[in-house]
């Protein structure tokens, strides 16, 4: 089943649209998510892989957990001056994913492998809209493979770290203003992938039965396109200014400290909080080299100056019966994306997010979790005049359910 | 277990379909026409105002003209409908235009006249086509080539050959004013723009001055201007109309007079020739000027577009332009008779056609080859005379004004929109078509959303700005 699982997402997998700040996918566990995604305080079971390595060996038994979210996503945008929605996306379900498995060595140490889509983004704004030279169509994924050891060094300290080698890919299409002799407007299409090496570590702290705490970091990766497809199609007799090359760029996928506490006030309630701080400023530009000049230049860039961005997180969970557990969250997040620098690749705004989620037991080992995020951006409005993006007001929101499966052995 | 598992998550995809039909939204400003009201709209002018570009009047021009643009915007504010005199479908290509076929190794661009599906329906006496009638009522009241000079002349679209007015009358002796009144009173106008000085200098601008004796290319006087103008607005205003006036931008800032002399200066550097030799005005006076006034701003010297087949005989003996010339007057194509005209012509203007081309008082660049700074003052003095009249108007008139000369000048270092750039500059520039005069359909709409500016803070109005993306700019060679 696990594998058949797999295969379903490899089919659709990898179109996670970014709906944290910037292109960041925060959905790496249904359990979390329906806690707002809180987790670096805790034991989150086999997702703490992702959340906090260091607390992946307090795990009570080995676990595979499988899941994954669909993710709705829809954009307006409003011309300046057009009185009117102008244009809305038409996005494709994303279908960010999750696998993690852990395998207990001993008492102290424990193993584990994780695979999950932490980054992400897809804007599909199609070919008529007044944007589309500056974007048609964004699909920008990454897929981190982490294997994780943990170590607990007493009964109230463990610490963990993950090596993870990340495969991302991007797929960019856009208009190019210059029209055939039919009207038709020229189209530009990078295709691209790249793999790179990052590390996940964490410190998780207990010092009571009521408290625990985690500090996180995952650090950053850039995600380098040496030999990338450039793609033009325009009128014949601008073919030799658009030549088909091959293109490299950088994108760098920021790093996230976490920290995170947990209040377990009685048996049947935790209550978590969580802040992360994403090094957004690591996104100073959107730079494609391309290996023969386009349109007279080797190189097309594009201002980002990302600023570093916080998110706040709180979540809950209360175990209704032994096998029954209710999950409710709420989060802020803030955008990292500077006035005159919106895009429509990620028009983003200051996010508000709350969750629900339940976790069933089916039997002793096999648990599902099911998880609810709705996410609302602030309408934003921008001139777009520092990122050479699309000046006008864009409004976001996402609904995302979610399913995982866990076996515990 | 498995059921379970497929049950779930068809429930969570099923909610997630009906969570996708929430769409965001945005609120925006509500469209409204203010103190304006646009039920019925009649646009008066040129050929700014009919469509035209690519140096012709075709029928997806028309789609794209002006004021089409802007009823199309208008009736998101309570807009009628807006009839214009189109061209028949089957015949789209309406008087011909030019189309861009390719570029030279030098990357200059070959043009090449559009002759197939006209909309010709026959000659006049002297040879001219006649086009295919439209007399219907219509609200685009607009004739190509017409200045304000022409509106009272009775014939004018018949004795007078103006075949783009003739086409739209039954009554060969109706003047232009006449016509305008007709149609506003069948319309019932509640709204209106004029934007008609250009042809008032501009014939004389891209003839370089050359044939100011003839009355087709002479500058119309402010005073006759002037008198014209207010009759025009008479009309229009009779029942206190509310509309839109528009000055005439600089005609020596568009591509026609400022894409050639940037080559021509640099043959000359490369050559180090420190000037050239022209004649100025209608007569054969020589003037001299340095190759560092070409395209100066102060004393500056302008060559029109239509001297691009002669500039690459600057230097040589050549009497190419007056053969030309020669075969234009002559009354008869016989070669005798050409050669008879020709030699009058050499004589008449002293031109020695052995001499440098261009570099000798003996044979110099052709009145019509060049825009003198002499030349260039009478425009001014004659485009700002315009101007003033027409601010003067709107302001005693109570009318919205759009004063296009000063927008073309502040947009003479280009602009982005929607990631696309834009600048006068002649075919990458985006905003003029290829005759290097008139806008292509996509400049037309930046326009029509600065008109829609200047009517928004006149009549407290909400009228959207149009898509301009969703008009043409020049069309290259090739399907893709």
């Amino acid at each position: 089943m696990k594998s058949r699982i797999l295969a379903l997402l490899g089919g659709t997998l990898l179109s996670a649209s970014a709906m944290a700040g910037g292109y960041q996918v925060n959905l790496a566990s249904q359990r979390q998510i329906g806690m707002g995604h809180t987790g670096t305080g805790l034991v989150t079971g086999t997702s703490s892989i992702f959340f906090n390595p260091g607390a992946m060996s307090y795990v009570r038994e080995n676990g595979v957990t499988i899941g994954a979210s669909a993710l709705f996503s829809k954009i307006a945008y409003s011309a300046p001056e057009s009185n009117g929605v102008t244009a809305r996306t038409d996005n494709p379900v994303g279908t960010p994913f999750q696998v993690y498995a852990v395998y207990k060595i001993n008492d102290k140490l424990a193993a584990g492998l994780g695979v999950y889509t932490p980054f992400g983004s897809t804007a599909k704004w199609g070919q008529e809209w007044s944007g589309r030279f500056g974007l048609e169509e964004l699909s920008l994924s990454a897929i981190f493979f982490q294997p994780t050891l943990s170590y607990a060094i007493t009964d109230k300290l463990g610490i963990g770290a993950g090596l993870t080698y990340v495969k991302g890919s991007v797929n960019l299409q856009r208009g190019i203003p210059v029209q055939d002799e039919a009207g038709n407007y020229g189209r530009a299409e990078l295709d691209g992938d790249g793999t790179s090496l990052g590390y996940n570590v964490g410190i998780y702290f207990k010092p009571s039965e009521k408290l625990s705490l985690g500090i996180n970091y995952r650090s950053r990766v850039d995600v380098d396109v040496e030999e990338g497809d450039a793609t033009f199609t325009v009128a014949p007799s601008l073919k030799s200014r658009f030549p088909d090359t091959k293109f490299g760029a950088s994108l760098p996928l920021p790093a996230t400290l976490s920290v995170g506490i947990g209040f377990m006030p009685t048996e049947a309630l935790t209550i978590a909080v969580d802040v992360n701080r994403v090094e957004w400023s690591a996104y100073e530009s959107l730079r494609f080299d391309y290996k023969d000049a386009v349109n007279g230049s080797n190189f097309t860039e594009n201002a980002r100056n990302y600023e570093d961005a916080y998110i706040y997180r709180i979540g809950a969970e209360y175990k209704a019966t032994e096998a029954l557990a209710l999950r409710a969250g709420a989060y802020y997040d803030s955008s990292p994306v500077q006035d005159g620098y919106l895009t429509p690749e990620t028009p983003d705004a200051d996010a508000r997010g709350l969750s629900v989620g339940l976790g069933y037991s089916v039997s002793d080992n096999i648990k599902l979790d099911a998880s609810f995020l709705y996410i609302n951006k602030k309408e934003r409005t921008d001139a777009s005049d520092k990122s050479g993006g699309i000046g006008g007001t864009y409004k976001a929101v996402a609904y995302i359910p979610g399913l995982a499966l866990t076996y515990n052995f | 277990m498995k059921n379970l598992f497929y049950k779930t998550g068809t429930l969570a995809l099923f909610a997630g379909v009906l969570l996708t039909s929430c769409d965001p939204d945005i609120d925006t400003p509500s469209s409204s026409a203010g103190t304006a009201d646009f039920t019925s709209y009649v646009a008066v002018g040129n050929s700014l105002s009919a469509g035209y570009a690519d140096n012709g009047l075709t029928l997806p021009g028309q789609q794209a003209s002006l004021p089409a643009i802007l009823a199309s915007q208008f009736q998101k504010a309570g807009g009628g409908a807006f009839e214009q005199p189109l061209f028949p479908e089957d015949k789209p290509n309406g008087s011909g235009y030019l189309r861009l076929t390719g570029f030279t190794p030098q990357g200059q661009p070959i043009t090449q006249p559009v002759t197939t599906d006209l909309a010709v329906r026959g000659q006049n006496e002297k040879g001219a086509p006649l086009y295919t009638k439209y007399t219907e009522n219509v609200n685009n009241l607009a004739i190509p080539g017409i200045k304000t000079a022409d509106i009272k002349t009775p014939g004018y679209g018949s004795t007078q050959g103006n075949a783009y007015f003739e086409r739209l009358t039954d009554n060969p002796m109706q003047t232009y004013l006449q016509y305008v009144q007709a149609q506003a009173e069948a319309a019932n106008h509640t709204f209106f723009s004029v934007w008609i000085a250009e042809n008032d200098v501009l014939g004389y601008a891209t003839s370089g001055g050359a044939f100011e004796t003839d009355p087709r290319y002479k500058i119309t006087p402010v005073a006759d201007f002037d008198a014209n103008f207010k009759e025009l607005l008479d009309v229009l205003t009779a029942d206190k109309q509310k509309g839109v006036l528009i000055t005439v931008p600089d005609v020596t800032s568009v591509p026609f007079f400022t894409t050639l002399g940037p080559s021509i200066k640099q043959v000359l550097a490369t050559n180090n020739i420190p000037g050239m030799v022209a004649i100025t005005g209608s007569g054969r006076d020589r003037t001299q000027f340095a190759a560092s006034q070409i395209g100066a701003a102060e004393n500056g010297i302008y060559f029109p577009l239509t001297a691009s087949s002669y500039a690459p005989l600057i230097g040589q003996p050549t009497g190419k332009y007056w053969r030309e010339l020669a075969k234009q007057l002559s009354p008869s194509q016989d070669p005798l008779v050409v050669r008879l005209t020709l030699a009058g012509v050499l004589a008449n203007y002293g031109i020695d056609t052995t001499a440098m081309f261009g570099l000798s008082a003996g044979n110099p660049l052709p009145s019509a080859l060049v825009l003198d700074p002499v030349e260039q003052a009478k425009i001014k003095t004659a485009t700002e005379g315009y101007n003033q009249i027409i601010k003067a108007q709107a302001t005693a008139r109570d009318l919205a004004f759009f004063d296009a000369n000063a927008y073309f000048k502040s947009i003479q270092g280009g602009f982005a929109a929607n990631n696309v750039g834009y600048s006068p500059a002649f075919i990458t520039g985006n905003l003029f078509s290829l005759d290097g005069i008139h806008p292509t359909p996509r400049g037309y709409a930046v326009v029509a959303n600065e008109v829609i500016d200047v009517i928004n803070s006149k009549y407290n109005a909400n009228i959207p700005k149009a898509d301009i993306t969703q008009y043409d700019a020049v069309l290259f060679p090739g399907r893709q």
